[in-house]
């Protein structure tokens, strides 16, 4: 299982770089809701990189949790 | 002999109902995420996340808005689509503030139904519905602000029911409009009810945790990342700036908008209720709000046997001045003071501090007997002994 969790993180870390590289496009082109959106997508594959980085085992509890 | 079986009420079964609903969502959650990730546990935090990504995109709006008449449509629209990532900000501060709505409905009905608003927990409850109608509140004015056609109908609307209010009417609504009719004077007194409240929020904030020790007050990280992209995304993709509502004009009669669902019900209402109706619905609602912690408990305080157990006491040889139930006593009924003379039992023999219960704070709620792990408390008419007593015949049952 924790080999498909870590296919995950690699395969939304792609996202991630897609989404940041998509952010410089629409700065670069004034495309501003693109851009915006590229954030959201971003912040959102960040989401679940850590949820899967938690359910791996890799990260937390949280320190309120323990 | 045994005591008569006690039928639950109608309202009584629906809430069991309700708590099992719930419960049942939760394991549910539980089996995808950690449950330490399980956001339902966490929805007050989100309501904390949201009103502050509204406070930060608000401070942002707020640098280019103009309260007049003439400037405030113009400056939403130089905002928008002039401002270099303006109308995403615009976006923003929109679907935060219904994600903000959302988490604090969430945040009710999850207590609601978790009976924790009952007994000494009124506190929280009542502050949290206040907080709810603040929100309320500003959601509506901001919809004032834009200055639209959707604002002029909606600020028409709501002078209609002010002025519906018996006795005070009148006097409110030219108080709230600044003068017999709409001015740049009731643009100014919108922005203030929409900053002024929002300002509030954390005063209200403060009460609400007043009486809670631990509160959750931040989600976890994921759920940060995810609520705060989640909100980008959609500024992105459904941009505010497209409903193109017409700006306001004193000859506009328009007689359909967009409603917002979360904050502009009440207006949706007065397709068939006259504005009295709505105000008086109003509040009846709040009101019934307020008295829920009062009203249709599922088990009488005297059923639960958790009143009137007299104030806690500490036993002075058992204590060890561990600290442990003035960090959990929730009331702050519980200090410690210099240990006049040293404990009874070896635990306690070195002790250099000794708890005194507050009397006038101390509520009987027990907590302070769970915290202490030294025997060292009790409630006088509820003994451990006596707990630990129905505890086995509740379990032979």
């Amino acid at each position: 299982m924790r080999g498909a969790y870590l296919a995950g993180i690699a395969a939304l870390s792609a996202v991630a770089v897609a989404a940041a590289a998509g952010i410089v496009y629409g700065e670069a082109t004034d495309r501003w809701y693109l851009g915006g959106s590229l954030v959201g997508v971003l912040l959102i594959a960040y989401a679940g990189i850590v949820l899967l980085l938690r359910k791996a085992g890799l990260i937390g509890p949280r320190k309120a949790e323990r | 002999m045994s005591e008569p079986e006690v039928r639950p009420s109608r309202y009584g079964r629906v809430m069991t109902a309700l708590l099992r609903a719930t419960l049942r969502v939760d394991v549910a959650i539980n089996r995808i995420v950690p449950s330490d990730y399980n956001p339902l546990y966490y929805t007050g935090g989100l309501a904390n996340l949201f009103l502050l990504v509204l406070v930060l995109s608000g401070i942002f709006l707020f640098f280019y808005y103009e309260a007049s008449l003439e400037g405030a449509f113009a400056s939403v629209r130089y905002l928008t689509q002039t401002v270099p990532y303006g109308g995403l900000l615009r976006g923003v501060h929109r679907y935060a503030a219904d994600a903000f709505l959302v988490a604090i409905l969430l945040h009710l009905f999850r207590n609601w139904f978790t009976d924790r608003y009952l007994f000494s927990r009124d506190n929280p409850w009542i502050s949290g519905m206040i907080l709810l109608l603040f929100a309320g509140l500003i959601g509506f004015t901001g919809y004032q602000l834009v200055w639209d056609e959707r604002g002029q109908v909606l600020t028409a609307l709501f002078v209609r029911i002010l002025r519906s209010l018996p006795g005070v009417g009148p006097a409110v609504a030219d108080l709230f409009l600044g003068g017999p009719g709409v001015s740049d004077g009731t643009l100014v007194r919108v922005l203030f009810l929409h900053i002024g409240p929002a300002s509030a929020l954390y005063l209200l904030l403060w009460w609400h945790y007043l009486r809670l020790r631990h509160p959750k007050i931040w989600p976890p990280a994921a759920w940060v990342l995810f609520c705060v992209g989640l909100v980008f995304l959609l500024a992105g993709l459904i941009p505010v700036g497209a409903e193109a509502i017409p700006p306001a004009a004193p000859a506009a009669r328009p007689t359909r908008f967009a409603l917002d669902v979360f904050f502009l019900w009440p207006f949706w209402l007065l397709n068939w209720l006259p504005p009295a109706g709505v105000a008086v619905l109003g509040a009846v609602v709040f009101t019934a709000g307020l008295a829920i912690p009062y009203l249709g408990r599922r088990e009488s305080p005297q059923a639960l046997g958790v009143r009137h157990a007299g104030v806690a006491q500490v036993i002075d040889g058992n204590c060890t001045g561990c600290e442990l139930c003035y960090y959990d006593c929730p009331y702050n009924a519980i200090i410690m003071v210099p240990s006049p003379r040293p404990g009874l039992t070896k635990a306690a023999a070195n002790r250099t501090l000794l708890a005194v219960v507050v009397e006038s704070r101390c509520v009987e709620c027990g907590i302070c007997i769970g915290a202490c792990p030294f025997e060292a408390l009790e409630l006088p008419a509820l003994l451990e002994r006596d707990v630990l007593a129905q505890v086995a015949e509740a379990v032979r049952a």
